[in-house]
């Protein structure tokens, strides 16, 4: 499926780069609320869990700690700050957590609490491939009917409020001006490789774990005119792996990967960042809520100040290719189906705060990617972020992935293909005829098995 | 001395009182008592689990879901054994297996050979080369993964220090299975050579010393005193060791996480996804019980050549 072009896009705010160097791109990603099911056509499974009540219930007065659980990344401290200094004007008695696993275990951490019935956390911020598995098994509290009498849905972009969807994927990078195409992107990281010998024309995630390689390919797919699948019909093997998919592929494979680093094959948020923040790489691509340290002079090595970090690194978004499309990246706020009825009741009033545009607003002020349209076009947010104005200019461009509940399947496969491609186990081709072969038996089985 | 020709007379000894029933336990019953805590240990943590196992290994059960268990008879094991991603995890599991084992068994032994020639320093050197196997396996994967770097690590800054190109350990599927063999084998070789030397040392001083009055030559006492002797004993050690490797996935996890592609994912590796990733807990339960059989006939027929040998 191909989302259409939305209307009324801004133009690419390409940065020049004062110091041609060092450029970093970056895919924007961040939490906000998203309703757990409904909407979002394609799923076949029936969700299972208990349902969120249309309004608020009685909170109590009692001391209470909201807890969350998160991967472990910048943001996540941000918004334990945030809604401590904030959400507490409102509800005093509340004390509001943000616990952190490390990436690889974030899916095992939840699930296995879901599995025992019994969370220790309240709301759980899920990736896009928890959600569909989530919502199947009832892990999560439906909140449909909730997200309709108590939050402003006209006041968001479709892609950022709708089940199973996400985030826009931008891609930023402080390149060439002239550089509009992604292969003239290709083109000046070339050149900057081998005008400055150490550093290499590229990086970005490859890594065989999360989602880390399949966003990139799903990048580059959109972009060469490609299609993940057809949702109507559900049919993957044939659409994915149809010319421009192939093209996609090889660009991805033997046009992108030569000029990235030795041993880059296992690369994901931190170790592009760390490429970047030493000025071993021209152009990178990165969620852009994982950022921010880029800019920290205790972090890089680019600088001694911000101001001169900023005058090597640059941000912007994807350039166009065949289509001007950026696939979705993001997490979303839900609540726990086990937590006890006070705590979520609690949830469901942080949720209903989180998304006013005066708390949208000052969330951007503090660091974070807010979700509400009018949030994300303020001066609060533009000018909160070198990078901000990069994740504004992305909503419009947003195409969706596979909305189903056997996202994490689909997605897993993809993934291990993609990046046996990239570090030579598996010929381009094979890989994604492969991938399109072993999805479409996913999607014909609608998700039975495990193997 | 005074005769007489009464007959004896016994001492009365008063009638012992009726045996009281007490509380007390006899020796089966103490003996009972003692196992018992171990035996419920032993019950409720491996053989309730392995039945557990068994039961959801016929059914369609996800941990997290609400929806009920459904029976489906063997149709979890004829996915599993009809399933050419499982065949090729046991291929690679078998390729790291005989890998590893083989190259810890050489390694082990020779060096507790060396090590046993000594006379002194034989204990520090001992404990030297024990270190590794205390260390868990996380933390060796962890720090492994930083010195096979590609860009900072230490094995290719002395690699390229003599001249030589740096080597994509972790990120190539020719390098990425013999780095974890290499990997494992610096961590468990030790644990061979723990054994070899016991044998070693157990070896009678006297038939070296009949050898050397016979002017036998050192490769005719190796092969004909030493081998023999302590070859029952190394071939425990590797029956022990090929079962560890078999269920290898702390090593994968860290340091390949099975890449690149599915090239270094092992069969215990796999099933920790298709437990974990979609929670097809039936399906991982069947593939749980297949490992468990396969280790168990395996070791089996070990055994009975190991028995073989020892009666000959």
């Amino acid at each position: 499926m191909r989302s259409e072009r939305r209307a009324g896009r801004r133009s690419l705010p390409v940065r020049q780069a004062r110091l041609a160097t060092t450029a970093v791109a970056a895919a924007v990603a961040t939490a906000t609320v998203l309703g757990a099911c409904g909407g979002g056509g394609g799923g076949t499974a029936e969700a299972g869990g208990a349902t969120a009540p249309a309004t608020v219930p009685e909170l109590t007065d009692e001391p209470l700690t909201l807890s969350f659980i998160w991967f472990e990344w910048p943001p996540a401290q941000a918004l334990e700050d945030f809604a401590n200094a904030e959400y507490t004007t409102e509800r005093p008695n509340v004390t509001v957590e943000v616990n952190t696993v490390p990436n690889a275990n974030w899916h095992d951490a939840m699930f296995t609490q879901f599995a025992a019935r019994q969370t220790d956390f309240d709301i759980a911020i899920l990736d896009s491939q928890h959600i569909g598995e989530a919502v199947t098994n009832g892990n999560i509290v439906e909140l449909t009917e909730f997200i309709e009498g108590n939050i402003e849905t006209d006041a968001f972009d479709p892609y950022l409020l709708a089940a199973y969807g996400q985030y826009p994927q931008a891609e930023t990078g402080k390149r060439d001006e002239s550089a509009k195409t992604w292969d003239e992107m290709i083109a000046v990281a070339e050149q900057c490789q081998a005008d400055n010998p150490g550093v290499s024309g590229l990086a970005f995630h490859q890594a065989n774990g999360s989602d880390a390689a399949a966003v990139t390919y799903n990048t580059v797919n959109g972009l060469y005119g490609g299609n993940l699948w057809d949702a109507a019909s559900r049919q993957i093997d044939g659409v994915l792996n149809d010319e421009a998919g192939h093209r996609a592929m090889d660009v991805l494979v033997n046009e992108m990967k030569p000029l990235t680093a030795a041993g880059s094959g296992n690369w994901f948020i931190d170790e592009v960042n760390a490429a970047v923040a030493q000025g071993k790489a021209c152009i990178a691509f990165n969620w852009i809520a994982a950022s921010g340290g880029l800019l920290d002079p205790e972090q890089s090595t680019l600088g001694a100040t911000r101001e001169e970090i900023l005058d090597t690194l640059g941000f912007a978004t994807l350039p166009t290719q065949e289509t001007d499309l950026v696939p979705l990246g993001g997490m979303g706020m839900h609540v726990s189906a086990y937590a006890a009825a006070e705590h979520q009741a609690e949830a469901l009033n942080f949720m209903k705060w989180f998304l006013q545009e005066d708390t949208q607003k000052k969330w951007a002020a503090a660091g974070g990617v807010p979700s509400r349209t009018d949030a994300l076009e303020s001066p609060e947010f533009l000018e909160a972020g070198p990078f901000n104005q990069v994740y504004a200019d992305s909503v419009s461009r947003m195409r969706d992935m596979w909305n189903v509940p056997e996202y994490a399947r689909l997605v897993d496969i993809e993934n291990t293909s993609v990046n046996a491609a990239l570090n030579g186990a598996m010929d381009p081709r094979e890989a994604l005829d492969t991938i399109a072969v072993e999805q479409q038996q996913i999607l014909d089985s609608s998700g039975s098995g495990g193997l | 001395m005074v005769l007489t020709n009464e007959p004896p007379v016994r001492e009365v000894t008063p009638t012992p009182p009726p045996r009281r029933r007490t509380s007390r336990l006899g020796d089966r019953g103490l003996a009972a008592l003692f196992i018992s805590p171990a035996m419920l240990l032993l019950l409720a943590m491996s053989v309730f689990p392995l039945l557990w196992a068994l039961t959801l290994s016929f059914t369609n059960y996800s941990a997290t879901s609400s929806a009920p268990a459904e029976f489906v008879g063997f149709a979890n094991y004829a996915e599993i054994l009809t399933s050419p991603a499982v065949r090729q995890r046991a291929l690679t599991t078998l390729v790291y297996v005989v890998g590893a084992v083989t190259l810890q068994t050489v390694l082990g032994f020779g060096i507790a050979y060396l090590i046993s020639r000594r006379e002194r320093g034989r204990g520090l050197l001992t404990t030297v080369f024990l270190v590794p196997m205390m260390l868990s396996p996380v933390v060796v994967g962890l720090f492994w993964r930083f010195m096979l770097d590609a860009q900072f690590g230490v094995v290719n800054s002395l690699l390229t220090s003599v001249g030589l190109q740096p080597v994509e350990w972790l990120t190539r599927q020719e390098t990425a299975m013999i780095s974890l063999i290499v990997v494992d084998t610096w961590q468990w070789t030790p644990f061979i050579m723990l054994i070899a030397l016991a044998g070693l040392t157990a070896v009678p001083r006297y038939l070296y010393e009949a050898a050397s009055i016979d002017r036998a030559s050192e490769w005719f006492r190796f092969r004909n005193i030493t081998l023999p002797l302590v070859w029952p004993l190394l071939l425990i050690a590797v029956m022990f060791r090929a079962i560890e490797a078999f269920r290898l996935f702390d090593l994968v996890y860290i340091l390949t996480n099975g890449g690149p592609g599915v090239s270094t994912e092992t069969l215990s590796f796999h099933v920790y996804k298709v437990a974990f990733l979609g929670f097809n807990t039936g399906t991982a339960s069947a593939y749980g019980i297949l490992m468990v059989v396969v280790v168990i006939v395996l070791a089996q027929i070990y055994l009975r050549y190991l028995n073989k040998l020892k009666e000959d």
